[in-house]
């Protein structure tokens, strides 16, 4: 901070015009703030060095940063990265207008399976998904004369690694589709002695690691992949490998909505819904007597004794969980 | 210790790196060497973790409170493996069996996934989406209702998005986040031939109240405390005007230097506009001043100048109400038969975009949107989300995971610095 001079209150304003007649230099610069508040103190220097390089480099080695990269794509810090000093975050390519229209167009249009179309472009299952979805609302839009956010759209790709699509010829895919979640139990190391002369194949380690625990090949999204590659190798041709796997992708995607809808229909029948003028009341079945095997399990109905009951407790979260 | 929402989010000393697209953030990050955390002996391993934890909290949901996030922290760290279908049927994992071994692999950064819960917050996957400019931004908007998810109104900042949740923003919000700041002066970004200082100033509105409030306090000399001195009266901002008499006279001077044809009568009148035009600009530097008696005294000069030229007439009048670039020197118009097929295509293609694009003043963000500067090094979207641009949309697709050689949470510092954060919040210290 600068030093300040005390300004003296009983100093009259004729030895005021004599004292600043003598300091003439300073008296041009800090004539206007004189006249403000007779304050003798010098304005404060409006820019620190630290303020100085950083508009500094604004104008130089960060002006190439204001706008988008003019020939469209990535314009980061570092090559590959927005975070130089992490080279182990990189950004991903994204897909393209092209690119989302094509997979709407095979699912919607054509009724091609899920599977078959997250295989056939190498886009993660649910991906595909989300973009079928994501898809329809802006197809909602487009109806219902809603106005899109088109220039921010494309402003946005145009800054990002896009990845595109080309119908009727074979893409190069987007990314690995057939990953599996690495499980806890599987983390550990084993110590599991086996026969030499045993095949101790994918099955057998995970029966070891945890007794109920599946086979990587059953783990993963696309078993059905796996199968066809099995065929491949047995000489089947391409052409009925992929029809197998096709009808295969169908028989699992059309088991799953069954189980979805059967799930859907059990809860149905299980409740009793009475319709009153203002709200709907929603009654389920509940057996007070299942309490788990001390009394106290947490996810029962009712008040437990000895155990703590959140429900209005202050200072507790009571955010939704879960938007159905 | 001042609230959180006191503290300023972008400083130039002793840098943080902040969940934002602000420049200042941008040179911070440019700027910011690795802190070197452990590599000298001269910290304990507490003071390692302590630093590591401060550099790395700072930029994952400053605005979060640290009892919130200790919450939130899990040390289970999510990661998946590839399983390529052609070797899992060519193979039956008894080679693995055999005792040779896999090699040296690519390490998986499970550290880098410190901060993963973080990035399920519905404020901060915004963020990550590209839909508001800064966390903090993101979570006003979520706060004010902006924000759905799976079709309902969520306005829990802190709602921990589930796989497969669906969350849409308000488009005229995010193209308000980021877009082009509207200038206060008119409508439009005035042209490239501005002062520097004038450039530090015109801070992006979106960048959240606390960026703008940084600023102009670094600028604003303080105070004395001690003098009595009234603060003068809030100065009203006089550029627009100034600049509306900078344009006209500039009009001016390019008819008095281009039309032939002018009578000496018009050229002397023209004349005696300039001089008057020049005293009322001196008079719109005075602290006195006030826009509206500038632009009284301006339309009464104008008035007074006898124009029989009506399209001159016409040219200033319509110029002195808004702030048009050189009128005069347009060519004149022509119809669109005379327009070769070329032309008819720019023009069709003008036309869609000014439709998708329109100039409307009513906007709280510069029409047509145009988007903000020093956007693009921050611009990535992770793979986790998925998102649908043209309807300010996305989906939640699965929490973010690592894998070999790279892992999905965005964060600043690599894998040694996120190792010590993720050691001080196991709380073994």
């Amino acid at each position: 901070m600068p030093p300040r001079i005390p300004t003296k209150p009983s100093a009259s304003s004729a030895s005021a015009l004599v004292r600043s007649s003598f300091v003439s230099p300073c008296t041009s610069q800090c004539l206007p703030s004189c006249r403000a508040g007779f304050s003798t103190t010098p304005s404060r220097e409006r820019s620190t060095i630290l303020r100085r390089d950083f508009m500094m480099w604004l104008k130089t080695r960060g002006a190439k940063y204001r706008h988008p990269n003019p020939e469209g794509g990535p314009n980061y810090l570092a090559s590959n990265t927005p975070f130089p000093l992490n080279p182990q975050f990189r950004s991903d390519r994204v897909l393209d207008e092209q690119a989302r229209e094509l997979i709407w167009e095979k699912v919607m249009k054509k009724g091609e399976t899920l599977k078959a179309v997250s295989a056939e472009l190498g886009v993660d299952l649910a991906r595909v998904a989300a973009i079928v979805r994501l898809k329809e609302v802006e197809k909602d839009w487009i109806s219902k004369g809603k106005r899109l956010a088109t220039s921010y759209s494309k402003a946005i790709l145009n800054m990002l690694p896009l990845k595109t699509f080309k119908p009727g010829v074979e893409n190069r895919p987007l990314e690995a589709i057939n990953e599996i979640h690495i499980h806890t139990a599987t983390q550990k190391q084993l110590f599991w002695p086996t026969a030499e002369s045993r095949q101790f194949t994918r099955e057998d380690a995970a029966k070891a690691f945890h007794a109920k625990m599946l086979s990587a090949d059953k783990r993963v999204p696309h078993p059905e992949l796996i199968r066809m590659e099995r065929d491949l190798l047995r000489d089947m041709s391409p052409d009925e490998a992929r029809a197998r796997f096709i009808s295969a992708a169908e028989q699992s995607e059309r088991q799953a909505a069954e189980k979805q809808r059967r799930k859907a229909m059990d809860e149905e029948q299980a409740t009793k819904k009475v319709k009153t003028s203002r709200f709907e009341f929603r009654f389920k079945e509940v057996d007070s007597e299942l309490v788990g095997k001390d009394g106290r399990a947490p996810n029962v109905v009712g008040w437990k004794y000895g155990m703590p009951h959140y429900d209005r407790k202050k200072g507790l979260v009571k955010i939704p969980t879960s938007v159905p | 210790m001042p609230r959180a929402a006191q503290r300023r989010l972008h400083v130039l000393n002793r840098p943080k790196l902040r969940q934002s697209w602000s420049k200042y953030n941008l040179y911070n990050l440019w700027r910011t060497r690795d802190p070197k955390i452990g590599l000298a002996d001269a910290e304990t391993f507490f003071q390692q973790k302590w630093r590591a934890k401060g550099v790395l909290r700072s930029y994952h949901g400053e605005h979060i409170k640290e009892r919130d996030w200790e919450r939130m922290f899990s040390r289970r760290l999510l990661s998946v493996a590839d399983m390529n279908p052609r070797y899992m049927a060519a193979n039956d994992g008894s080679e693995m069996a055999a005792g040779r071994g896999s090699g040296q692999d690519m390490i998986t950064p499970y550290m880098n996934m410190t901060f993963a819960p973080m990035e399920r917050r519905l404020d901060i996957a915004i963020f990550r989406a590209m839909f508001a400019s800064s966390a903090r931004q993101a979570r006003h908007f979520v706060v004010h209702g902006k924000v759905k998810v799976n079709g309902k109104v969520m306005p829990f900042p802190a709602y921990k998005l589930n796989p497969g949740d669906m969350f849409q923003v308000e488009p005229d919000s995010v193209l308000f986040a980021t877009g082009q700041p509207k200038k206060k002066g008119g409508s439009g970004p005035r042209k490239a031939s501005k002062a520097p200082e004038d450039n530090s100033e015109a801070e992006p509105a979106a960048e959240g109240a606390e960026a703008a409030e940084a600023a102009e306090a670094s600028e604003v000399p303080e105070q004395d405390p001690e003098t009595t001195d009234k603060p003068e009266a809030p100065k009203t901002d006089m550029k627009p005007t100034k600049f509306a008499i900078m344009d006209l006279s500039k009009q001016v001077k390019t008819i008095l230097t281009r039309d032939r044809d002018l009578s000496a009568l018009q050229k002397q009148n023209l004349r005696s506009f300039l001089k008057r035009a020049k005293s009322l600009l001196a008079k719109a530097g005075r602290s006195t001043a006030t826009p509206t008696d500038i632009i009284d005294e301006l339309n009464k000069t104008i008035k007074e100048l006898n124009l029989s030229d009506d399209s001159a007439k016409a040219a200033l009048t319509e110029s002195s109400s808004s702030e048009q670039a050189d009128v005069s020197s347009r060519p004149p118009p022509r119809s669109i038969e005379d327009l070769n097929a070329e032309e008819l295509k720019a023009l069709q293609r003008l036309i869609k975009e000014d439709e998708e694009n329109p100039a409307d003043p009513t906007k709280p963000y510069h029409t047509p949107w145009k988007p903000r500067d020093y956007m693009s090094p921050f611009a990535f979207i992770p793979r986790y989300l998925e998102v649908n641009q043209n309807v300010c949309s996305a989906v939640y697709l699965r929490h973010p995971v690592a894998r070999n050689g790279a892992a999905e949470v965005p964060t600043p510092f690599g894998y040694g610095v996120n190792q010590l954060a993720f050691n001080w919040y196991l709380r073994r210290r």
